[in-house]
């Protein structure tokens, strides 16, 4: 696996190359606000150290894989940009990263985890897509004391559910996305854009991502009732549930117009075509997780049209990589050319990553103690293509909280369906694309 | 016994003395491991262990009993939440949960016996499937466990173990040694006993074993409560090492999939098969687990091509080719013609 995967990349490596040094010549990076790191020019005056380890893990196979459907593609184009190896101190250490499926399973994914740590001796471990794979990775990285980085799960269910101390905070594992309070903010501003009577029916399973939407003091619930919603709840249900009919009937019996929830995307097409057999027509649905991605869309067909969603990531999000130059879309537009895929949300989240790994590695000053690289991710300050990384303390130690804002599936004109971002009142910076609409 | 008689059984072989000889240094060399051996090699020797003694136990249901369960992470995951109440909720040393564990593993298989037992054949595998969905949704709702979210085992218990890192880590792969050894053992001293005699009974006709006088019901019983012991005692022991679990983990239907896969490659019915089936999962994965989708799929077909190509298994191709018996459980009837 590793050996062919290094052929491929001398091919994109060619390609990569060219470009961005087309892009330092043409002198466009000068126009952004960040500049191809010192870090990564190899200097002949440098002595060569030993190789940095990086280890990567993510759900590549089983039902969390589209949240791992670009991590070929990024790693891909983070190995070519590491190819002169880091400058850490005085020595250039060229990287090597080490990936690993979870096949979306908890335990593979501490069993990996473990492996990368005591058998590969990673000197940062990393991982993402859902609390399924961040948790149990930063589980062993904790108890091993090894520094770590992870992302793309809303930060209360990644604290909290490890049983996480907001006075103490964890020593080795750090965390970036967006938590909570940014996805009800969002979820509310798109439904206050829409003329409804303001009852909401929610959909909340019985797993870590439910839980805490769905939690009495942390979640939806005391917001939902303080800006004048009516929340109808029917409780937790069991994944991969196959009969919706007594939540829509509990709806349709309020007369509930607004749809919220964070499912699974079999679980969501589930309840969306009985919806539409038991002539249950809210207007707005508005649901984490199951309408992230373009081919869960597409399996709904035109009925997906008009559902939204929170986005965390587009190619016209205004950041730029700090490894490689790029702005988000042409991050994205290099993804689809080299896919033949739809752009997701994921790619930014793991190119941005690397990106904080390679500028952690730039500050270390004893590369031998895993003490000294922590102490560099808890002083990392830096503008990725995801926006500003920085553990400052708030909202707790090991958590940085990247912009969020909410987007509606439209009909598209490039790709079948096109995720446009219609509400940004949470994170100005963000263009707007659309107006939200009524399904 | 020579000259005495001129029949006798005969229980034990050449290579079962070798064996022996051979098994008793290998343990020897195991159990300095933590003295010389790198920590990802230990780590990768407690993974073998456990489930070495998870396709062993499951081996003794469905080769010996005829109990095919698919079940089996009922009491796993049951165990595994035992280590979390009584570690975090009682304080008991996370070592000693896992005996602990067992026990109120084996006390759950009672009830839990008397409702699948009344089922046969297909419809027994499906009730133990269903017995333990309906544990996964019971845990799933105790809010002081996590509830569907899970929960970590915090720190501090882990480190309660020993305060320095080997030797917690050198006391986790002692426990799991000591656990696989065990069950071998007692699974060995089992069949060979008057109650194996029995259970191999079973396993080749159960009418006629009832024809004989042998208590079907008593023997499968005991199968099974012993089976649900060790289980339960190896999902403690699993999700010490894991440090986290939730329902979806714990009662993942993978953990007795895994087991089946070994058990059938290596050669069911016989207590060699589950070991070279347990070494020759461990092989395939290490190296190829990294190929994602195309390494579950080499799983299957190996798994398909043995079931059609060997029915009893390497260990039984090997075994019926060599007479070579390790653990011989069989009696065989020996008798001298130049007896005077």
């Amino acid at each position: 696996m590793k050996k062919s995967k290094k052929v491929k990349f001398n091919v994109n490596e060619i390609k990569k190359v060219t470009r961005r040094r087309f892009i330092s010549t043409a002198g466009l990076v000068a126009s952004t606000a960040v500049t191809a790191p010192a870090i990564l020019r190899s200097g002949l005056a440098y002595a060569s150290g030993r190789p940095v380890k990086l280890g990567y893990i993510s759900p590549k196979t089983g039902p969390l894989a589209p949240f791992a459907e670009a991590d070929d593609f990024v790693i891909a184009g983070i190995r070519s940009a590491f190819k002169d190896g880091i400058k850490i101190g005085s020595q250039i250490h060229p990287i090597e990263i080490f990936v690993k499926d979870t096949q979306s399973n908890p335990n593979r994914c501490a069993e990996v985890a473990s492996e990368l740590i005591l058998k590969n001796k990673v000197d940062i471990l990393m991982g993402a897509g859902t609390p399924d794979t961040t948790n149990p990775l930063s589980d062993q990285a904790e108890i091993n004391e090894v520094p770590c980085i992870t992302s793309d799960a809303p930060w209360q269910p990644y604290f909290f559910g490890r049983g996480g101390n907001p006075a103490k905070g964890f020593d080795w594992t750090y965390h970036f996305f967006w938590g909570l309070e940014d996805v009800i903010a969002v979820f509310l501003n798109l439904w206050n854009s829409l003329d409804t009577n303001k009852v909401v029916g929610a959909l909340w399973p019985n797993d870590a991502d439910g839980n805490a939407w769905g939690d009495k003091k942390l979640g939806f619930p005391p917001v939902l009732a303080s800006k004048g919603f009516k929340l109808i709840d029917t409780g937790r249900y069991q994944q991969l549930n196959n009969d919706f009919s007594a939540q829509i009937s509990a709806f349709k019996k309020a007369n509930v117009e607004i749809v919220s929830g964070v499912m699974i995307p079999p679980d969501f097409t589930t309840f969306w075509t009985q919806a539409a057999q038991q002539g249950f027509k809210p207007k707005a649905v508005t649901v984490g997780k199951a309408l992230l991605f373009p081919a869960a869309i597409e399996a709904l067909g035109d009925r997906g049209t008009g559902l939204s969603s929170e986005v965390w990531w587009t190619p016209s999000h205004p950041f730029r990589s700090s490894l490689t130059g790029d702005s988000a879309g042409q991050l994205s537009a290099a993804y689809e050319k080299n896919t033949g895929k739809q752009w997701t949300q994921p790619i930014g989240f793991r190119h941005a990553l690397f990106e904080v790994a390679a500028n952690v590695l730039g500050r270390t000053k004893d590369v031998n103690s895993p003490k000294s690289i922590v102490q560099a991710i808890a002083d990392t300050k830096l503008d990725t293509i995801v926006g500003r990384v920085h553990w400052g303390g708030k909202p707790v130690k090991n958590v940085s909280k990247t912009p969020l804002v909410g987007g509606q599936w439209v009909r598209g004109s490039k790709h079948k369906y096109d995720l446009q971002v219609v509400n940004n009142k949470t994170a100005t910076n963000i263009p707007v694309k659309g107006v939200m609409k009524p399904i | 016994m020579i000259n005495s008689s001129r029949y006798w059984v005969q229980r034990s072989t050449a290579t079962s003395r070798l064996g022996a000889v051979l098994g008793i240094m290998l343990l020897a060399v195991l159990i300095s491991v933590p003295y010389w051996g790198g920590r990802a090699e230990m780590r990768l020797l407690v993974e073998v262990f456990y489930i070495l003694a998870l396709a062993q136990l499951w081996n003794l249901l469905a080769g010996y009993g005829g109990l095919v369960s698919v079940g089996q992470q009922a009491f796993l995951g049951f165990g595994g939440y035992m280590l979390f109440v009584f570690s975090i909720h009682v304080g008991v040393g996370a070592v000693w949960t896992i005996p602990l564990a067992g026990i109120l593993g084996a006390l759950i298989s009672l009830p839990v016996a008397f409702l699948v037992f009344r089922l046969r054949g297909h419809y027994f595998a499906i009730g133990t499937w269903v017995v333990a969905e309906v544990f996964m949704l019971i845990f799933a709702q105790i809010i002081a466990l996590g509830g569907g979210s899970g929960a970590s085992l915090p720190v501090s218990v882990v480190r309660s173990i020993a305060s320095s890192r080997s030797v917690r880590e050198a006391t986790i792969y002692w426990v799991a040694l000591a656990v696989v050894v065990a069950v071998i053992v007692v699974i060995y001293l089992l069949l060979r006993s008057r109650h194996g005699l029995a259970l191999t009974a079973i396993r080749d006709s159960e009418e006629a074993s009832r024809s004989l006088g042998v208590d079907n019901f008593r023997a499968k019983l005991m199968v099974y409560i012993f089976a649900a012991f060790g289980t339960a005692a190896i999902g403690a022991l699993i999700f010490l090492t894991k440090l986290r679990i939730s329902p979806a983990a714990a009662f993942d239907i993978n953990w007795t999939t895994t087991v089946i896969f070994i058990v059938v490659i290596g050669g069911i019915g016989t207590i060699e098969g589950p070991i070279i089936g347990t070494i020759i999962y461990f092989l395939l994965r290490e190296p190829l687990a990294d190929y994602g989708s195309w390494y579950l799929i080499l799983l299957g077909s190996t798994a398909v091509l043995i079931m059609l190509k060997a029915p009893q298994g390497i260990w039984g191709l090997i075994s019926e080719r060599f007479e070579l018996r390790f653990f011989p459980v069989q009696r065989q009837l020996r008798w001298t013609v130049n007896d005077d």
